[in-house]
């Protein structure tokens, strides 16, 4: 899906969740070519400049996360938690909760990953990143944006970004730890069964509002 | 004068970036408006403002990082009577400065239940600063409109950002009813009383031969005083349908071991009903909707009050967004909720904002029943006893499980075409529906 399109449904869906006219929801999908800019970018961040992304294909778009640049692409399960933290949010809590749900998604497939507090919030294998989190908090308590899981994502994407700001590091895949392809369409229903596990939520279906918003690929 | 801090966003965040200003000295600001943008190593936001007022100073420019709770900026706020008054103390009102007697862990002794002279200014406090009963943050003027007019806070729907209570709210109350609306329950921390529907009680009650006399609990004159008021503010009609759910009985039969080990809870009738009833509030809005002042309010969303009984008594715990909930999510919920309710565990927003109530008593053997509606609700649905009863179908008598559900309604909002088309439509999600599918199992 789009990512302007998903961006502003994802901001209405927020909306509604903060005036308690929706519920927490998830929504993963999957979008085009994109290279995000966040709160922290910074032009060197950049290897290609704006104009050779497009020329590759890809969008750019400049957006309220945190962090550096960032990609999106085919092959990669993007997942949008739009939960309310409540009046007095953890954000870190809930930032080591979502890494908490790609480390066990991953172990269900056999890939070992882990965090490192030390340098960055993310999923890592080594130094290399699998799993990108940003997040932003709306009003201070609903979440927007999420993660980012490299199922089979073609990685020389990458080459583009110095992603989320780190020089010396890599970026990997679940296909690529695991020796096959590992799909989108394979860890989707481990990672939605993951968070919920993770945030002690029972899915409920779709509010149509969410539905028709987030046609075809949405799930909640 | 209210003085802004630099707000914690998780328990490991000791500080704080001020990426923007968004108001400027001498400008006003609305509560709830965004005052100011952050960015801290974890996640950004912008942070809304707890008071409208102007903002008289800013302490910390932007771009500068400092710790939480740091002081970054103040706020004349509107409701303050002078410059000097901080946000603890408005102008003299002898309600604000009780807090402590109005704790709802004392039962209060009858002759000092409610002190007759300031009644009118008793201010429904709970313990702490300027707290509402959804823990929500109420400005002074508002605790101070609802006490002048005796209203109970728990009993106003809030239509600031997450359900806080702002002063048209107060005023549509005023304005909406004649009786002073009051909770269905006090939760725990709960909101006191302003009494005027109890007389003061001149001295204590004595109690004669066989007889055993304990003054009403907090939550008892609760009670009472909701349904007393309710039946004096809602127009209450009652409709009942029958509905066949012979196929449900059968259904829970056999599936009920195969849901209690998937899902951990059992499986009653209760979520099923709820589900069925769900819809059919969506499908017909203004059984789900209130008055607010002069106007009609409806929604595309159900929390669903569930009644539930425990040892204080009764009390309404809420589902959120019971629209978008499957069977099992309803089944945890509403076991989650009950258990909560009776280990007096249930937080103040978990009680209210109820759009719609369910009540049933069939389980402890009732055929039918006239519930009285939760307020401010327009209707509330009463599931009664199933029992296998004779029945004619195709010209037959057969044997079916049968059971009433049946419905006080608001005639204010409601009338009896509409609310007639809405219990058909409940019974006949009920007996149409497949719910095998729904179970999970």
């Amino acid at each position: 899906m789009a990512y302007d399109v998903a961006n502003e449904a994802m901001h209405e869906l927020a909306e509604r969740r903060l005036r308690a006219e929706a519920p927490d929801t998830l929504i993963l999908l999957e979008h085009p070519p994109v290279f995000t800019a966040g709160r922290r970018s910074k032009p060197e961040h950049l290897v290609w400049s704006e104009d050779e992304a497009r020329a590759h294909g890809a969008e750019v778009h400049h957006i309220d996360r945190g962090g550096s640049f960032t990609f999106h692409g085919p092959g990669q399960l993007v997942g949008y938690p739009i939960v309310d933290l409540g009046a007095v949010p953890d954000a870190a809590r809930y930032l080591r909760s979502l890494e908490e749900v790609v480390i066990l998604s991953a172990a269900d497939i056999g890939v070992e990953l882990h965090r490192r507090d030390d340098v960055q919030t993310g999923v890592f294998h080594e130094d290399d990143k699998v799993c990108a989190i940003g997040v932003r908090l709306m009003r201070t308590r609903v979440t927007l944006h999420g993660f980012a899981i490299n199922c089979d994502t073609d990685l020389s994407w990458f080459g583009g970004i110095v992603a989320c700001g780190l020089a010396d590091n890599g970026v990997t895949s679940l296909s690529e730890l695991a020796d096959r392809d590992v799909t989108v369409q394979e860890m989707r229903p481990i990672v939605a069964r993951r968070l919920a596990e993770v945030f002690d939520l029972v899915y409920g279906a779709t509010p149509a509002t969410t539905a028709d918003r987030f046609r075809p690929v949405a799930v909640a | 004068m209210t003085t802004i801090q630099m707000p914690q966003l998780g328990e490991t965040i000791i500080e704080g970036t001020i990426l923007r200003w968004l108001k400027q000295e001498g400008e006003r600001i609305e509560r709830d408006e965004p005052l100011f943008e952050i960015s801290t190593d974890k996640v950004d936001t912008e942070v809304p403002s707890p008071v409208s007022g102007v903002v008289t100073k800013i302490l910390v420019p932007e771009g500068a990082t400092v710790a939480v709770k740091t002081d970054i900026a103040e706020i004349q706020d509107d409701d303050a009577g002078s410059p000097e008054a901080g946000t603890a103390v408005s102008a003299p009102e002898p309600g604000t400065a009780v807090s402590a007697p109005e704790a709802a862990d004392a039962a209060p002794s009858p002759a000092a239940a409610t002190p007759a002279p300031i009644a009118a200014s008793a201010a429904a406090t709970a313990p702490g600063p300027d707290r509402g009963p959804r823990s929500q943050i109420l400005s002074p003027l508002v605790r101070r409109l609802a006490a002048e007019h005796g209203l109970d806070l728990a009993a106003i729907a809030g239509t600031g950002t997450g359900g806080r209570i702002t002063k048209r709210d107060v005023e549509a109350a005023v304005a909406g009813s004649s009786a002073a609306p009051l909770s269905t329950a006090a939760p725990m921390n709960a909101v006191a009383v302003a009494a005027p529907a109890l007389a003061p009680i001149p001295s204590p009650t004595v109690a004669g031969a066989g007889e055993t006399v304990e003054p009403m609990s907090h939550i008892r004159k609760a009670i009472a005083q909701h349904m007393v008021g309710s039946l004096q503010t809602s127009a209450r009609a009652w409709t009942m349908v029958e509905v066949n759910v012979d196929h449900l009985v059968k259904l829970r039969t056999r599936s009920k071991d195969a849901f209690s080990e998937r899902h951990g809870v059992k499986l009653t009738y209760l979520p099923l009903i709820t589900r069925a009833t769900a819809e059919a509030l969506l499908a017909f809005p203004r059984v789900n909707g209130e008055i607010r002042g002069e106007d009609l309010v409806t929604r595309r969303f159900v929390n669903m009050g569930i009644a539930v009984s425990y040892d204080q008594g009764l009390i309404v715990p809420v589902i959120r967004g019971v629209d978008a909930m499957n069977v099992p999510g309803i089944a945890r919920a509403i076991a989650d909720l009950a258990e909560r309710a009776r280990s007096h565990q249930l937080k103040p927003d978990e009680v209210s904002g109820a759009t719609f109530t369910i009540t049933n008593p069939g389980p402890y053997g009732s055929l039918l029943s006239l519930p009285i509606i939760n307020q401010p609700n327009a209707g509330i649905l009463s599931i009664d006893g199933i029992q296998k009863r004779p029945v004619v179908i195709d010209d037959a008598i057969a044997i079916r499980s049968m059971v009433y559900i049946s419905m006080s309604w608001d005639h204010r909002i409601v009338d009896g075409e509409l609310a007639t088309r809405f219990l058909a439509r409940v019974k006949q999600n009920l007996e149409t529906w497949d719910f095998a599918e729904d179970l999970g199992v």
